[in-house]
């Protein structure tokens, strides 16, 4: 058991974590994170092996339920229209995300006002550009310059866009004659050797883990720094609660090892980075007399508003092999075409458009996502058709903030700790559906324009809650918000949550780099306000 | 996983497997069937590396659904069809992974590609994120609600 309370407690190696842990053990803070998965090596990743469609299914799924592992805690989804995704871990979720690495854009922080629905942000894009400069830098962000879908000025990307392949190519060709926008993709992953790790060889299994360390995850961005720096990272440490003092503040975490013994680990400054579901989660675990509905929610907003960002995949088929199996999952071309309100479309805001690969031989010959399958002599032809002659547009759209969709503890299930489980409560808007209807016409006449023959559509992906997002939001009336515009807890005042949680509205892109873009600016601000940071005496 | 994944299954399970393999992909179009295809090696592969498929394929190859293997799946998607999944993915992960018919269908697996920063794009050589980019801007701008004019 600890005796000296750490300077910050984080709760979480993920993305966030690791840039919080970063910034402030470089800064001389005493940091201690608990983190309730592990450390992962290139090695055990599955991509360049052959049971890689295999094991995607289930030990590497994206999906914590799939998975099962002990690390994992389910998540009662059964009424839920999405799955939500996740990963436990020394790098978190980044190790099985795709890469893809868009900032949010100006008007995304100005919904309300532009549009009449959600709400704005108490902040601003150009508040969040120096960030998302730093953060591109940390993690070796490979972009291209110039894209006129966001405000010009600012940095230049640290490295060389990721080659757009044959698919990207196409599909780049038919937008200029469309007059259509599309620019190379930003990711996340090296296209040039860059802080000491390989760049990408374009195996195209991002989200099962990168074997050669290209695609960014913390656990070899973040980390490393943070512990020579002096951070100490505990893993198989599991959360059960926060506890608070009278005086309200928070003075650590009671926390299960892998054999189940109970710690105490105080700190004067705690900082949640578990996710916007398990963030979520631990605050309404940590209920007291003092807060009966939860920590930090007097504003009873916690767990609601959950985004998760709706997803439709649309595929074209070609007539020449593309070999979309190869190349980076985090996307090779976007486009930002229809991403803004146009109110004549019947919906608010819009989608940014990502053009993926389509794995190998085993997808393409089992039922596809949309239920089409092909048995018998004609599933050689299907599959002949299908591996490698595809380009595939995934749609994320603008995900409105609703109260009705939220997570809460269940009364009925708990985790291998005994602790309960999240609920999900999540259903699609109207708003929703009628923007990927809008969305999938468009993706399609892009794909035919490119020279598709055939045009395949999953109108809403059920295992695509990769965005996690929305259920602390922040704001500056603590009636109407749960965090401060620098993350921080109203209610709590030495109480952090840097994670998606915070989001007051989703946009409609990836939203990992505005994440840690808002955890980078959050870590400085207590940084700078390190003297008037209330402690537990 | 220790022992042997196919010790839990019989002469009668590895039939009925091999019956719905040539049902699913029979030869045809120049490529093997799935029951020539997926031998003791194979399948031992697919649940070495999937050893929750065990006991679904086994109640999935369960000699109570009969001989004739379209029986079976219709059976199987009616009332179980989890274990219909597991048993397609059984089928088609032993055949995929064979090196034989990843030549045919001209799958060399996930190759390493390095890339190479330095070559020239040819988006650039035609122009095409440069008439992207003489459009101008088309980001909304939150002072006016309305895209950025050209300057």
């Amino acid at each position: 058991m600890a005796t000296e309370p750490a300077d910050v407690l984080i709760i979480g190696a993920g993305a966030t974590g690791g840039v919080v842990a970063r910034r402030l053990s470089e800064a001389g803070y005493r940091v201690v994170c608990l983190e309730q998965g592990d450390w992962h090596d290139k090695e055990e990743y599955r991509g360049n092996k052959l049971d890689w469609e295999l094991t995607m299914r289930k030990q590497w799924s994206t999906s914590p339920n799939v998975r099962g592992l002990p690390e994992d805690y389910p998540i009662d989804e059964t009424d839920a229209e999405i799955s939500p995704l996740m990963f436990s871990g020394v790098g978190g979720s980044m190790l099985i995300f795709a890469g893809a690495w868009p900032r949010m854009l100006p008007s995304d922080f100005r919904v309300r006002s532009l549009d009449g629905v959600a709400d704005d942000w108490p902040l601003t894009y150009e508040e969040l550009r120096p960030f998302y400069e730093r953060t591109d830098r940390e993690f070796g962000v490979s972009a291209m310059a110039g894209d006129p879908a966001y405000p010009a000025g600012g940095e230049d990307p640290p490295l060389p866009p990721l080659p757009i392949g044959p698919g990207g190519l196409k599909v780049a060709r038919a937008h200029a004659r469309l007059g259509w926008h599309w620019w190379p993709e930003p990711n996340s992953i090296l296209s040039v050797p860059y802080d000491g790790r390989r760049p990408c060889v374009q195996r195209g299994t991002c989200q099962q883990g990168c074997n050669e360390g290209a695609k960014a995850s913390t656990d070899l961005t973040h980390w490393p720094k943070a512990i020579a720096a002096g951070a100490r990272l505990i893993t198989g440490a599991r959360v059960r609660r926060l506890e608070t003092n009278d005086a309200g503040l928070v003075t650590g975490a009671t926390w299960l090892d892998r054999d189940g013994n109970e710690h105490f680990e105080p700190a004067r400054v705690t900082v949640l980075a578990a996710n916007a579901i398990g963030s979520a989660r631990l605050l309404l675990l940590s209920d007291s007399a003092a807060h009966p509905d939860g920590l930090a929610n007097a504003s009873g907003l916690v767990g609601k508003r959950l985004m998760m960002h709706p997803f439709a995949n649309v595929g074209g088929l070609f007539e020449e092999n593309l070999e979309s199996w190869q190349g980076q999952f985090g996307c090779s071309i976007e486009s930002f075409e229809f991403y803004e309100t146009d109110e004549r479309r019947g919906f608010v805001r819009g989608a940014k458009w990502g053009l993926a690969p389509t794995f190998g031989p085993i997808n393409a010959a089992l039922p596809s996502r949309a239920g089409t399958q092909v048995w018998g002599p004609e599933h050689h032809l299907h599959v002949r058709s299908h591996l490698g002659h595809g380009a595939n547009w995934g749609l994320f759209g603008e995900d409105l903030p609703d109260p009705a969709n939220r997570v809460t503890l269940s009364k009925t299930m708990t985790d291998s700790s005994g602790i309960p489980v999240p609920e999900i409560h999540y259903r699609v808007s109207d708003n929703s559906r009628r923007l990927l209807d809008f969305h999938i016409q468009r993706a399609s006449e892009s794909l035919l324009e490119a020279g598709a023959h055939a045009v395949e559509v999953d109108s809403l992906m059920r295992y695509s809650g990769w965005h996690l997002l929305g259920t602390a939001r922040m704001g500056d009336d603590p009636q109407t918000s749960v965090l401060n515009r620098w993350n921080r807890a109203h209610d709590v005042p030495n109480l952090y949550v840097v994670d998606g949680s915070s989001f007051v509205t989703s946009g409609g892109v990836n939203p990992t780099s505005t994440i840690v873009a808002l955890a980078l600016r959050a870590a400085d601000h207590m940084i700078e306000t390190r003297f008037d940071q209330e402690v537990p005496a | 996983m220790s022992g042997d994944p196919l010790s839990d299954f019989g002469r009668p399970e590895r039939a009925a497997f091999a019956a719905v393999a040539d049902h699913l992909i029979p030869a045809a179009h120049d490529m093997p069937s799935a029951g020539e295809v997926i031998n003791d090696t194979r399948l031992r592969f697919v649940l070495r590396s999937r050893p929750d498929l065990v006991e679904p394929l086994r109640a999935a190859l369960r000699p109570e659904l009969g001989e004739d293997p379209a029986q079976r799946i219709t059976r199987l998607q009616a009332d179980e069809p989890d274990r219909l999944a597991a048993l397609q993915l059984a089928v088609v992960g032993g055949y995929y992974t064979d090196a034989h018919v990843r030549e045919l269908i001209g799958y060399p697996g996930q190759e390493a590609r390095p890339v190479d920063a330095g070559r020239y794009p040819e988006y650039l050589a035609e122009g095409l994120t440069d008439q992207v980019a003489a459009r101008g801007p088309i980001w909304r701008d939150p002072a006016t609600g309305r895209r950025v004019e050209t300057s």
